[in-house]
């Protein structure tokens, strides 16, 4: 009898595990990277050193793409988190020498200003978020790389910052202790308020939310609002990450490194279903990615681009065609 | 028990009108009893669905009464407050959102009541939607998502939900004080057989606590599972049934909710089908045609000139058939030739069109480019017609062509509209179907399949189509009709093939058809 037991015990422990690999193609992924990578570059790859660097690479990815992935949920998208960033930082730069230590704090402040324009212009004008968000970017870098050349130096670097480059924890990098309440709270709006499953449910069906008696276009603003400032806060680990400055040339590969993180974590664009948790995976999907390539032999980093560039095309089509057959089948 | 029951909601001479002269309600007056099913139904457009609305508060009628439990209370001015009069609606398919789980969909816009500093309490919500399911006796796993289920069973969820909302909007738990009134919008339209019966059993069950006001035109199940029918045609209740009390036909509330009158009206101005059609060539043969779980073993031929109909309740095929042959949907086995050729499975729309099939639905929207002028709407099928060559060689389109082309449309169709450039979303609801049916008619097909050609259009509108239509058949275009109107059948078709369950059960002739419909 108990052996029974046991083996029913196995055979739902088993399915458990199949439902939460088939629900987030990520995990296999992640899984077979690390082993891949372990087994053809073992003393590279498995560096302590590397590792820490996979943390921080890890961090900054995860920041650029957990506040965004909130609004793709909800079948919009907010590519705004370039523009929060890179003038974010500029504007801490700025308020230093009022505000001191705390203009650090601006950073959130205006993500969720950006994200409440954002969300309340894409409502009331109507106007396609992609085009909207990418717009508000293009002002953003264009003001970031104007106050670097007015104000005539080199970098935007705010040098007093630099005790929180030091981790109190040995081998855990501080970008990524910086990171830690952007997570937190990402995952706690989606799984423990009520706005996880509004996003989740406007985007599935915005007429049926709509019926069910949501007020979706307060929801959508609000979807943009957490946007910006879970990308706001999630910046100020950027910012460490980077020396305490600012990015003040607009790099287009980092505005994909976010959406990759994002679809490659399996919240396809069209939103409904997906949430933080898994752009977390995608995060870290992407960093094993690029950090394996870069170790291989043979491989010379200048390509490295190009080959992570086709090897997201493929691995985007892969994410959504599995997708497609274990999720909407 | 029958009429001694205990009424729960009365509305008398129920009107409205609507900012055209059209009137939906005329005067309505219908009861709910407790702990009944109360069937309404009606053509579309019969004003079933405003009347629905009005007593959920979504319009507020004209003149009226609204009598609860005997005592005169104020129309509901939204959802909300019908809520808290014990009055919810499920909607007929937009309600479900397929990627929440159960529970979360089963408290959607309910959690309020469950969260504590804004966080979600999730073991009280599960806590509660297992006892609901166990009170209400449905069987599934509350962490899956709802596309997982059967659509069955997603409506039972759905159902379960308005008696939740009810209740936590009256005051937690008071159960047998108020007694929910559900009203269910066409609820079987998707399901199959099985599901269907699946579904009518929970109500059966649930009778004993609640009210439902059922909304269909599905005859055969209108009469299996009310106590009692309303029949609406043109904004009154033109019939009241008990069925305990009295024993109704499925022909007798058929003719009730058609009414016979206008049919002969229409059938005398445009005649019935023709019967000499052997002598024509064929122009389309499906042969043996199967969708697994949809229809088996269908064949059939379509002469030229000829009008071929498939007739059957809701979910009998028909409109999944017609979807195949213009390749929306794939099949699994048997034949469609077409001139001779065999046409593929997967071929999709534009290998149909190549081929020269035509498909007009009525479902406004679905094929016009709402934004587009019609002057666009109609030349996006017709390239050929307003492309001009340039040296011989290079294709432009010409704006007078197009311009000519759409006005001859909109002149033969009486379309009303200041000119071929107004955008069609400004145009009334027969205008806009009007130009859908208008780009085939420069189109020619050869074999045109109409789906619900007039839909939710009125008379005036109707016959201009019938009209265009007839006129298309004697040039030689040869149609397939499916629809929910016998009316149209007797008018537009010469064969009539009957289905039910996917199965074709007989074919008769214009004569037949409507010998048997009692036209």
């Amino acid at each position: 009898m108990k052996g029974e037991f046991e083996k029913s015990t196995v055979v739902t422990t088993v399915a458990l595990a199949w439902r939460l690999i088939r629900i987030n193609p990520a995990l296999w992924t992640i899984f077979s990277l690390i082993v891949l990578f372990s087994v053809i570059v073992p003393e590279k790859f498995l560096s302590a050193s590397n590792l820490v660097a996979i943390l921080k690479s890890f961090a900054v990815t995860a920041m650029l793409s957990v506040g965004p992935t909130f609004v793709i949920l909800m079948g919009s998208i907010d590519v705004s988190y370039m523009g929060v960033w890179m003038f974010g930082g500029a504007l801490v730069w700025l308020l230093y020498p009022y505000l001191g230590l705390a203009s650090i704090l601006v950073y959130p402040v205006f993500g969720l200003l950006v994200g409440l324009v954002n969300g309340y212009i894409h409502v009331k004008a109507k106007i396609p978020s992609f085009i909207l968000t990418i717009a508000v970017t293009a002002v953003f870098a264009f003001l970031t790389t104007y106050v670097r050349n007015v104000s005539g130096v080199l970098t935007l670097t705010v040098p007093a910052y630099n005790f929180l480059r030091e981790s109190p924890i040995p081998y855990l990098p501080s970008p990524f202790l910086l990171a830690l309440p952007t997570i937190a709270l990402a995952i706690f709006f989606m799984f423990f308020t009520k706005v996880g499953t509004y996003l989740c449910a406007i985007g599935s069906n915005e007429e049926g939310a709509s019926l069910a008696g949501i007020n979706v276009r307060k929801y959508k603003i609000l979807a943009f609002m957490i946007s910006g400032f879970l990308t706001g806060l999630g910046s100020i680990a950027i910012f460490v990450h980077l020396g305490n400055q600012t990015r003040v040339d607009f790099d287009p590969s980092e505005l994909i490194r976010g959406l990759a993180a994002i679809v490659l974590g399996g919240t396809p664009l069209a939103g409904g279903m997906g949430g933080p948790h898994r752009t977390l995976m995608g995060a870290l999907v992407y960093v094993l990615i690029f950090n394996g390539l870069f170790l291989l032999p043979g491989v010379d980093p200048n390509h490295l681009k190009l080959y992570i560039g086709t090897l997201l095309l493929a691995a985007v089509v892969v994410a959504s065609k599995a997708l497609k057959g274990a999720l909407i089948a | 028990m029958g009429s001694s029951q205990e009424i729960l909601v009365e509305a008398k001479n129920i009107t409205k009108t609507f900012d055209t002269v059209v009137r939906a309600l005329d005067g309505v007056s219908i009861e709910v009893r407790k702990r009944e099913i109360l069937s309404v139904v009606g053509e579309n457009g019969a004003g079933k669905s405003t009347l629905m609305k009005i007593l959920v508060g979504i319009h507020p009628p004209d003149s009226g009464e609204l009598y609860y439990m005997g005592e005169r209370i104020p129309f509901p001015k939204n959802p909300l407050d019908a809520l808290k009069r014990g009055i919810s609606i499920v909607y007929q398919e937009r309600g479900v959102i397929p990627h929440l789980k159960v529970y979360q969909f089963l408290f959607l816009g309910l959690e309020d009541k469950f969260t504590k500093l804004g966080r979600l309490q999730l073991e009280k919500i599960i806590g509660t939607a297992k006892s609901v399911f166990d009170e209400l006796g449905i069987k599934c796993d509350l962490g899956s998502y709802l596309y997982e289920l059967p659509l069955s069973t997603q409506k039972m969820v759905e159902i379960a939900r308005a008696i939740l909302s009810i209740r936590l909007a009256t005051g937690e738990g008071r159960e047998g004080e108020v007694t929910p009134l559900i009203i269910l919008d066409e609820p079987t339209a998707p399901l199959s057989i099985e599901e269907r019966d699946e579904l009518f059993e929970y109500l059966l069950n649930l009778k004993k606590e609640n009210s439902f006001i059922f909304v269909s035109h599905i005859i055969p199940e209108v009469m299996k599972f009310s106590d009692r029918i309303y029949v609406l045609r043109d904004g009154k209740v033109v019939a009241h049934h008990d069925v305990a009390a009295e024993k109704v036909t499925e022909e007798e509330l058929f003719r009730e909710i058609v009414g016979r009158e206008s049919y002969y009206d229409l059938l005398e101005r445009y005649g019935y089908g023709q019967e000499q059609l052997q002598e024509r060539p064929t122009i389309l043969s499906v042969r043996n045609l199967t969708k697994k779980g949809y229809y088996t073993d269908i064949s059939f031929d379509i002469r030229e000139g000829e009008c071929v109909g498939l007739f059957g309740p809701a979910g009998c095929g028909k409109s999944e058939i017609a979807k195949t042959l213009y390749g929306v949907l794939t099949f699994d086995k048997g034949k469609i030739i077409m001139d001779g050729h065999e046409l593929r499975a997967k071929g999709g729309p534009y290998s149909r069109i190549r081929r020269g099939l035509g498909y007009f639905s009525g479902e406004t929207g679905k094929e016009l480019f709402l934004y587009w002028s019609i002057r666009k709407n109609v030349s996006i099928i017709n390239f050929e017609k307003v492309v001009r060559k340039h040296l011989g060689v290079v294709p432009v389109i010409s704006l007078r062509l197009e311009k000519s082309l759409a006005e001859k449309i909109v002149k033969k169709l009486r379309i009303r509209a200041p000119s071929v450039d107004t955008e069609c979303y400004s145009l009334s609801g027969g205008n806009k179907q009007k130009v859908s049916v208008g780009k085939w008619l420069e189109k020619s097909p050869k074999v045109l399949i109409l789906e619900d050609p007039t839909i939710g259009i009125d008379v005036g509108a109707r016959e201009d189509i019938y009209e265009v239509l007839l006129e298309m058949k004697k040039n030689g275009v040869s149609m397939l009709l499916v629809s929910d109107d016998p009316k149209e059948y007797a008018i537009l078709c010469d064969k009539i093939l009957m289905l039910k369950d996917g199965v074709v059960q007989r074919v008769c002739s214009n004569k037949e058809f409507r010998s048997l419909m009692g036209l």
